[in-house]
């Protein structure tokens, strides 16, 4: 019955947040809080001393960004299994923070109910965010604007591919058209073709499959 | 009449001097070529008043005399007799007095246009003061409730919901306690939760009324799509967001500043001019950045009713203060096209491209 409880580590730069996730946490006889810190250089100290199963950890810290964090522990400890919780609008940040590494997403206002749930399917081995940034997912998927391994990013040309990997590296459209020797208007219509290539909606989708597509192929 | 007198303002007192002196010589070759019977005395007043306007009474006077004597020597010359030479002295002094007179009311004349002209300046610099005090207290009005606008909005959402937050889980750690104890009492906790949880939903929404475009680079064109959606539900419009390739504005103030605009123009778009379709762009030039707000309504009117002016106002005011330009004017088609353009280069980016070039 002295089965070893699982070990949680919290990140959040609000005292009263910490302290009644903590009493929250505490209540479920299996889980136990083995730590806690508000800025992201302790917080990584903190989680290679105590190896925590789960961490939760907020976007905004007193020093340091959450989704640099999760990148930190996702290089240095792979085995930690991390869970957002943050009062950034999820649609902004969600994708961001699961393409980092995290492995879920709660937004503040539904934590009550959701924390525990969530711990429970992270242990489980699975992913989770709520039922609305689910469907988001689901519909880019079945839109076919998630693709697998890059594969619609192949049928760019080459300019198009130039243009998508310059953003991708964080240039903006006016330093991409003076690199690339062509008009505002040239890298504009580019875009304008990536987009439909890659079936994205907007400039703002453009640009973070830009950035994610160039974290995957960094040789590029 | 007035640019001529206006111009020869301009000239160096050397070439008026010469101008005077010229005109007094013509004249009194005239004079003497059309002989003593027909009288020019009125002519050399030309000379006279050039000389008192442009130059000085001194001037003026010295003038006056020189054509009196120009005069009786002309006439002399083609020929006049007098009785007595008395008669000459007479009629050369009451020229010269003629001269004189007119040469006193030259000056006052003149120094009553200039004491006018003096005062007007004056008076366009303190209205031209005044304007600029006024557009610059419009400015500052505008800085610190955008300031206050946006520090509220990030207490709302930085501390208020937080806390909020630790109550609402302290509140589901009440549940669970009462829940372990089998007491009914539990259910009112999870109610209490559930309203807690509104509470944070609430100051959210507040929260992003006064701060609505997110911290990230990318945030604006996220705000600006959210905000074309939500309206369109809101008002049954057609509104739509426009945004070719990707617009980072890294600046969070010039951000909100342009959603701002943004918002005004689109509220005024469905209010005042009635408008079905609104269309958001905001796109990268060569030049510049632009945002433009384009509605199929009635367009601007002739002349704006004075709280409308003051929105077109302050949308300016905006553009002007993240060293913008802002223009409103009709749309070909009918309606209202709005645009503010900027130059949006971040100091990060300016950097980043001066390494890659070196």
């Amino acid at each position: 019955m002295n089965k070893p409880k699982i070990k949680i580590f919290l990140v959040d730069d609000h005292p009263l947040v910490r302290e009644w996730l903590t009493n929250l946490i505490h209540q479920q006889p299996d889980l136990v809080v083995c730590g806690e810190s508000e800025e992201a250089p302790h917080a990584l100290q903190e989680i290679s001393a105590t190896k925590p199963d789960v961490a939760i950890v907020d976007i905004t810290l007193k020093h340091g960004s959450g989704i640099e964090l999760i990148k930190n522990l996702k290089a240095s400890q792979p085995g930690v299994a991390i869970i957002v919780l943050s009062m950034h609008d999820e649609r902004l940040y969600a994708e961001r923070a699961l393409r980092a590494g995290a492995r879920g997403y709660i937004m503040k206002r539904e934590t009550a109910k959701k924390v525990i749930t969530a711990i429970r399917q992270v242990l489980a081995g699975k992913i989770y965010m709520s039922e609305t940034l689910a469907a988001v997912f689901a519909e880019k998927f079945v839109d076919g604007r998630l693709p697998a391994g890059g594969s619609l990013v192949e049928q760019l040309s080459d300019r198009e591919l130039e243009t998508f990997q310059l953003l991708g590296k964080g240039y903006e459209t006016r330093q991409v058209a003076e690199m690339m020797n062509v008009s505002m208007k040239t890298v504009q219509a580019h875009c304008a073709h990536i987009k439909e290539k890659l079936k994205l909606t907007n400039a703002a989708e453009l640009l973070r499959e830009a950035v994610r597509w160039q974290e995957n192929n960094p040789a590029s | 009449m007035l640019g001529f007198v206006k111009q020869l303002e301009n000239r160096s007192r050397f070439a008026l001097i010469v101008l005077a002196f010229l005109i007094i010589a013509l004249i009194g070759l005239v004079d003497y070529l059309t002989g003593y019977e027909i009288s020019f005395s009125v002519f050399y007043l030309l000379g006279v008043a050039l000389a008192v306007w442009y130059v000085g009474n001194q001037f003026g006077i010295l003038v006056s005399g020189l054509s009196v004597a120009v005069w009786v020597v002309g006439d002399l010359a083609s020929g006049a007799r007098f009785s007595s030479p008395l008669i000459l002295i007479w009629n050369a002094l009451v020229l010269l007095t003629f001269y004189l007179v007119i040469v006193w009311l030259l000056a006052r004349l003149r120094s009553l246009y200039h004491n006018l002209e003096a005062q007007v300046r004056q008076r366009t610099a303190a209205l031209t003061d005044e304007m600029v005090e006024r557009e610059r207290l419009e400015r500052e009005l505008l800085e610190v409730s955008e300031r206050e606008q946006r520090r509220i909005g990030q207490d709302l959402h930085d501390g208020l919901c937080q806390h909020l937050t630790g109550a609402t889980l302290a509140g589901q750690v009440l549940e669970g306690k009462l829940a372990a104890l089998n007491l009914p009492e539990a259910a009112d906790a999870s109610k209490m939760v559930e309203l807690m949880e509104e509470g944070i939903d609430l100051s959210r929404k507040l929260a992003k009324g006064l701060y609505p475009v997110e911290m990230a680079a990318d945030g604006l064109m996220l705000a600006l799509e959210e905000y074309a959606a939500t309206t369109s539900e809101l008002f049954k419009v057609a509104c739509r967001f426009e945004c070719d390739s990707p617009v980072l504005i890294h600046d969070t103030a010039t951000a909100g500043h342009l959603y701002r605009i943004a918002q005004e123009a689109v509220g005024n778009a469905i209010k005042h001019g009635k408008a079905r379709n609104i269309l958001i762009r905001l796109e990268v030039g060569e030049e510049s950045t632009g945002l433009s707000i384009k509605d199929d309504g009635t367009g601007l009117p002739e002349s704006l009713p004075k709280n409308r002016g003051i929105g077109l106002r302050i949308m300016a005011h905006r553009s002007a203060m993240i060293g913008g330009t802002f223009a409103a004017r009709r749309d070909e088609a009918g309606g209202t096209l709005l645009t503010c353009a900027f130059r949006a280069e971040s100091e990060s980016s300016k950097t980043r491209r001066e390494q890659t070039q070196n």
